[in-house]
Parts: structure tokens; C-alpha cells; sequence
């Protein structure tokens, strides 16, 4: 049927093209940006979460069973002005408190649990998804 | 009751008929899983949330439930909560952790992840802890560990665990040195679990303080 027509063939192709490339562009530019040092991925952030067994420490409102008495809850984490009471909240923050917790704050029960850097991205970027 | 037959005689057939397709469904479904190999069995692969949800709860509810028929866990003492505290370095802290001590690297790769027991005293009952430690848990790297401890050192590791919130990182440390620094060890001995000669414990002291000298005051001297 649509081939009869052969006036209305030229445009759906060249739109068909278009859209394609349009596609392709928009997925170069997605891959790009999770390769971006600086972005974790909130998803891996709350698997690791859990991975990390963070819960049986913290309550952290959106992961499943987590409701820890230990530690601060971690809801609207990203909006408080200091880790551990002590250092500024900011990623390099978060990375210096994790990497080394009796450093920032001696004697806290919060241990070193080897975190690797991707995985400290990707927790900020599910705690800042989070307000 | 007279417009029971015309229904069952108009909806019968459909209802059988319909009831009969679910059950080759759920067979298929069965055979896909037990012989197909459809279902993902590896750890690296987390349970739906609602399925999660139901194995946690089934374990909870057990768990509970089989704590009133649990040998009732007796009073702490000093010298078992030291007990407790060497059967804990030797069987539980690479999987749990304790205060300021990260698990073993391997612990966050399992499924389920073996939880930190720090505030484990609120979630459980004193008798549930033991249910939880004597018996282990189905389908989760939790050992029964009475099949291999004799149950008193269930009950000093059940006492530990209900004391460990009041050690902060450093303390637990001391602890810790303690501990490895004594001769028995208690997962090879069948008798009691260690000699409290040398320790400067006293039955009196408050067990806060009695366990681990706190690092911000003088060591006691006295003999």
C-alpha cells in the first residue's frame, strides 16, 4: 500500500534516518555521562547499600529492612551540613568519613568496610536522589 | 438452590475448563524452574522485594515461635561474657563485625549479608538470639552452631552479644586483644571455655566496667 505512494516514501525515510540518528545520539550521550568520574549511579548506590549491610546500622528510609538503631537515620541525608557532627557533607567528605571512620571520629562504632570508590559515588549519588 | 443448576450448568464447563488450564500453567511453570534452570539461583542476583520480604518474615516468625520451647539464656557473669566475647572473635566477627570492626571482605557478598549485631538486643529476644545462634538459618551462610559448640557456649556468646553495645570501637578493641591473647581455645575444648586466673575481674564490679578498661583512665594496679 504505502509503496504506491511513492511521494510520502521520501519524507518517512528521511525522517526514519533522522530519528535513528537522533537515537543514537541520546544513548552516546547517557553512556557518556555514567563514565563521568564525578556521577555515581543511585541504583548501584542502594545495592551497595544493602550489599554493605548499612541497615542493620542506619534506618535509611527506601532500603528495604533497613532500620538500624546504631548510627544516625540517613533521611535527607544530603541535606545536612556535617558528617559525624565533624567534618563539612560533601563528597570528598563522605569519602574521607568512609574510608576512615575512627579517623573523623575516634571510637565510633562505625567501621572501614573497604568500600571501593566507585561504590562511595554511587552511595552519595542514591543518598543525594534522596534530598 | 433452583438457580444453583442452571449456573453451575452454565459457568461449570468454563470453570473447569479454566481451573484445569491454571494447573498446566503452574506444572509448566514448575518443570521450567526445577529442570529448565529459569530461576537465577547465583548470590550476585538480589531477590524481588516482595520475595525478600517473604523469606525474612518466614525466618522472623520461625524464630520466634521456637524461642518459647529455647533453653532460657541464665544472668551474664563476667567471666562468660569474656567467654562469650573469645567464642565471638573466633566464629562471629569475620561475618558480622562489631563495633568500628568491618566484616570480612567476602560477608557483603553473600545472600542474604550477614547483618552487624550491634543493636541485635533490640531486635531479638535473649532466647530468640539463642534460637538464632544454636540452630543457624536455613538458606543463609548461618551456621547451627550447636551442632559443633557445647550449649553453654551458646549461652556465654548469647550473653556477649547482649552486652556488646555498651563497648564503643575502642573499647572492643581492648576486648579483642584480650581475648586473643588467651591460651584456651574454646572452639577445641569440650569443658570450660577458659581459665579466668589471670583475669582482674571481680564478680562485684558493674560488668560495663568490669570487662574492658576504659583507655581514658589509669589501669588498676591493685593485685
Amino acid at each position: 500500500m504505502q509503496s504506491r505512494h511513492g511521494r510520502s516514501a521520501g519524507p518517512d525515510l528521511i525522517a526514519a534516518v533522522l530519528l535513528a540518528g537522533f537515537a543514537t545520539l541520546v544513548a552516546a550521550c547517557g553512556s557518556r555521562g555514567e563514565l563521568t568520574p564525578a556521577r555515581g549511579d543511585p541504583r548501584a548506590g542502594a545495592v551497595a547499600i544493602t550489599r554493605r549491610a548499612c541497615g542493620s546500622c542506619h534506618a535509611i528510609a527506601g532500603i528495604p529492612g533497613a532500620d538500624g538503631r546504631v548510627g544516625p537515620p540517613l533521611a535527607r541525608f544530603a541535606s545536612r551540613k556535617l558528617i559525624a557532627g565533624r567534618i563539612p557533607n560533601s563528597l570528598e567528605g563522605l569519602r574521607r568519613y568512609l574510608d576512615d571512620p575512627q579517623s573523623v571520629d575516634p571510637g565510633n562504632a562505625m567501621p572501614d568496610q573497604g568500600l571501593t570508590d566507585r561504590e562511595i559515588r554511587d552511595i552519595a549519588a542514591w543518598l543525594e536522589s534522596r534530598g | 438452590m433452583r438457580g444453583l443448576r442452571p449456573a453451575i450448568r452454565r459457568f461449570g464447563p468454563g470453570l473447569l475448563l479454566g481451573g484445569l488450564a491454571a494447573g498446566i500453567v503452574a506444572v509448566a511453570a514448575g518443570a521450567a524452574i526445577l529442570f529448565g534452570g529459569v530461576y537465577h539461583t547465583g548470590a550476585d542476583n538480589p531477590h524481588l522485594e516482595p520475595v525478600a520480604w517473604a523469606v525474612h518474615q518466614t525466618m522472623i516468625s520461625s524464630v520466634r515461635h521456637r524461642a518459647k520451647r529455647e533453653p532460657v539464656v541464665p544472668p551474664a557473669t563476667p567471666a562468660r561474657l569474656i567467654a562469650g566475647a573469645q567464642q565471638y572473635e573466633a566464629h562471629c566477627i569475620s561475618c558480622h563485625g562489631g563495633p568500628g570492626v568491618a566484616r570480612a571482605p567476602w560477608a557483603s557478598a553473600l545472600l542474604p549479608t550477614p547483618p552487624f549485631l550491634i543493636d541485635a538486643r533490640t531486635r531479638w529476644t535473649p532466647r530468640e538470639l539463642r534460637v538464632l545462634v544454636a540452630h543457624g538459618v536455613k538458606m543463609s551462610a548461618m551456621p547451627a552452631w550447636e551442632e559443633i559448640l557445647p550449649g553453654e557456649a551458646i549461652d556465654d556468646l548469647v550473653m556477649f552479644l547482649e552486652f556488646m553495645p555498651r563497648l564503643d570501637a575502642r573499647r572492643f578493641e581492648r576486648l579483642r586483644e584480650r581475648v586473643r591473647a588467651m591460651p584456651t581455645d574454646p572452639l577445641m575444648a569440650s569443658g570450660p571455655a577458659v581459665s579466668l586466673a589471670p583475669l582482674p575481674l571481680r564478680e562485684t564490679q558493674p560488668l560495663s566496667r568490669g570487662i574492658v578498661p576504659d583507655p581514658s583512665k589509669p589501669p588498676n594496679t591493685r593485685p
